[in-house]
């Protein structure tokens, strides 16, 4: 099963070529070039480095949040719109999960770190165990600060990744003793691992639906937010057993 | 392309503001579908489009309503020759998502791109509803965030008269909507409240009026009726809403009807099309159509579904810009400030 990966959820644009057993290509830049003009010569670029005619693909891998509202949709809009046109299953993978396939060995608590705005980010912690990838706390919105200072009383050595460490807490905030910054090139996402998430994932028959897709966001757009502040009768009248 | 042009399709995408859109046209005149999804329910309650809101309908409708324009159309997917797609101007979030999906739809069709400016797209909405339309002719751009003059020469040959130079027609009805708490959109709570108002109640002044300015101006306008409303209840005076709408609407008016008359006999075209969101403006295409009228001049304006966002005047556009050789390469990207400007190709 071949298939074609794609994440633009940080400023990171990859995508990759993969099997199940190899990766074939992968093209992985951070030169802030905008997603939108590179991201399909990127792709056009890829599927001929790894020999692979588009028509040959069986699948697509997408990076599907959290992240970058807007990287995220330029991913999923030209994923979805290949999957759909090529008629190709497609499956959402997450972008946290993802990152944590960079450090596949045990003993060592990954924790990463998504730039979530305003000195913000969305966090997961996990833990590899018999080479299988165990979640220790959900992702959550958390302050980047506190996040750093609550690795520091974890049993283990912690290794952060993702781009709100590559901004905000490389070279910026005192690490905690035992927590280390993941190198610069195991520090953001890249496509072959979302491509050797997807793969299984298809090949186990997990299908998103290509139709309906959408990333996932964790956070609400501000104007919502703000408009539930002001008017909380409403809000308790809408969604009565949701937590905000 | 070895087919007969009148056998070209066309898939067309639309995602600037907060309609998705897709159609499917044969040939530059022939519409087969066009599917609109519009968000307006949704921004209603905020008092205008939330840009992030739009983009993230965007980005769940816009396969559904590509898929059921080419089911519509009675046409497979692989029958398309080209995809026709907005890139600007519009909301860069919103813009984006059609943008990146009708770049992968041409890529893995393995068909030609052509990315298609939305104020050409609402002139070209005219081929559409008058089959007959031919250039030359004049063409009176007013839409949210646009007023122009262009002097359609050819299919892809435009030359600007001349345009806003600082608030569009479509922004002052919408500001003057909200100060007046009426609700989004609030351009045909306007246009419906001027229609049983005097319009004459209210001298509120007109900009740039000179003989030969194609140029125009709303901000003045635009001021002068908030500052009416804000001296009105001042004085304790309950507001005479018809009144000031249909004052402020005939200031507008006036100054439209004046430059594109004016430019349509300076340049002799027989022939006037009105374009853009506020076309759907009633009491200007009723002025426009009596002023023609009396001038002897052909006047078209779109069907009202052609008025709004669509996806089938994107569609006409990328058609004759394709004749032209006016395509785009996978690094299109979207351009949120894109302008009207000269061409001839």
């Amino acid at each position: 099963m071949s298939i074609l990966a794609i994440d633009t959820a940080t400023q990171v644009s990859s995508v990759a070529v993969a099997d199940e057993n190899r990766l074939l290509a992968e093209l992985t830049m951070q030169a802030r070039l905008t997603h939108s003009e590179t991201l399909m010569p990127h792709i056009q670029q890829v599927l001929r480095m790894a020999s692979m005619p588009k028509e040959q693909l069986d699948g697509i891998a997408v990076s599907i949040g959290p992240g970058s509202f807007t990287g995220l949709r330029i991913g999923l809009a030209a994923a979805k719109a290949m999957a759909y046109a090529l008629d190709l299953p497609i499956v959402g993978i997450s972008t946290l999960k993802a990152l944590a396939c960079h450090y596949p060995v045990s003993g060592v608590r990954i924790v990463c770190m998504l730039d979530a705005q305003k000195g913000n980010a969305y966090v997961e912690s996990y833990r590899w165990e018999a080479g299988r990838l165990v979640t220790l706390q959900p992702v959550r919105v958390m302050n980047i600060v506190e996040a750093v200072e609550s690795c520091g009383r974890a049993a283990e050595p912690v290794v952060l990744l993702g781009d709100a460490v590559q901004k905000k807490v490389r070279g910026k905030i005192e690490l905690p003793q035992g927590v280390t910054v993941a190198p610069p090139h195991l520090l953001m996402p890249r496509a072959a691992c979302t491509a050797m998430l997807g793969v299984a994932e298809l090949a186990a028959g997990h299908r998103d639906p290509v139709m309906s897709m959408e990333p996932v966001y964790i956070r609400r757009s501000e104007a919502e937010v703000l408009w539930e502040k002001r008017h909380p009768e409403a809000v308790r009248k809408e969604r009565p057993a949701e937590e905000m | 392309m070895e087919k007969n042009e009148k056998e070209i399709l066309t898939l067309a995408v639309e995602s600037s503001c907060d309609e998705t859109s897709a159609a499917v046209l044969k040939g530059g005149r022939t519409v087969l579908s066009n599917i609109i999804s519009t968000q307006i329910p949704v921004h209603q309650k905020f008092g205008g489009v939330v840009p992030e809101i739009a983009s993230r309908k965007h980005i769940v409708n816009i396969l559904p309503v590509v898929d059921e324009a080419v089911r519509q159309a009675g046409i497979r997917l692989q029958d398309i020759d080209q995809v026709a797609v907005t890139y600007g101007p519009g909301l860069v979030g919103a813009l984006l998502v059609g943008v990146s999906a009708a770049k992968a739809l041409a890529f893995s069709l393995d068909v030609p791109l052509i990315g298609v400016n939305h104020l050409e797209g609402h002139i070209f909405a005219n081929f559409l509803s008058a089959p007959d339309l031919e250039p030359p002719f004049m063409a009176l751009v007013v839409s949210g965030g646009h007023t122009a003059l262009v002097d359609v020469r050819g299919y892809n040959h435009f030359h600007m008269m001349g345009q806003t130079r600082d608030d569009a027609a479509g922004e002052a009805f919408d500001k003057i909507a909200r100060v007046m708490g009426l609700p989004y959109p609030g351009g045909p709570r306007i246009d419906a409240l001027a229609a049983r108002g005097n319009a004459m109640a209210i001298d509120f002044p007109q900009a740039l009026t000179e003989k030969g300015n194609y140029e125009f101006s709303f901000s003045g306008l635009k001021s002068a009726v908030l500052n009416y409303i804000n001296s009105e209840k001042m004085k304790g005076h309950a507001l005479n809403q018809p009144d000031i709408a249909a004052s402020f609407q005939r200031s507008v008016i006036e100054v439209l009807v004046g430059k594109a008359f004016q430019a349509v006999q300076e340049t002799g075209r027989s022939t006037l099309v009105l374009a853009g969101g506020v076309a759907a403006n009633s009491g200007l295409e009723q002025r426009l159509r009596e002023a023609a009228e009396k001038r002897g001049v052909r006047f078209c304006y779109p069907d009202r579904i052609l008025c709004t966002d669509n996806a089938a005047m994107i569609g006409c556009r990328g058609f004759y810009q394709s004749l032209a050789g006016g395509f785009s390469d996978l690094y299109l990207n979207a351009v949120p400030g894109l302008s009207l400007t000269d061409r001839n190709e």
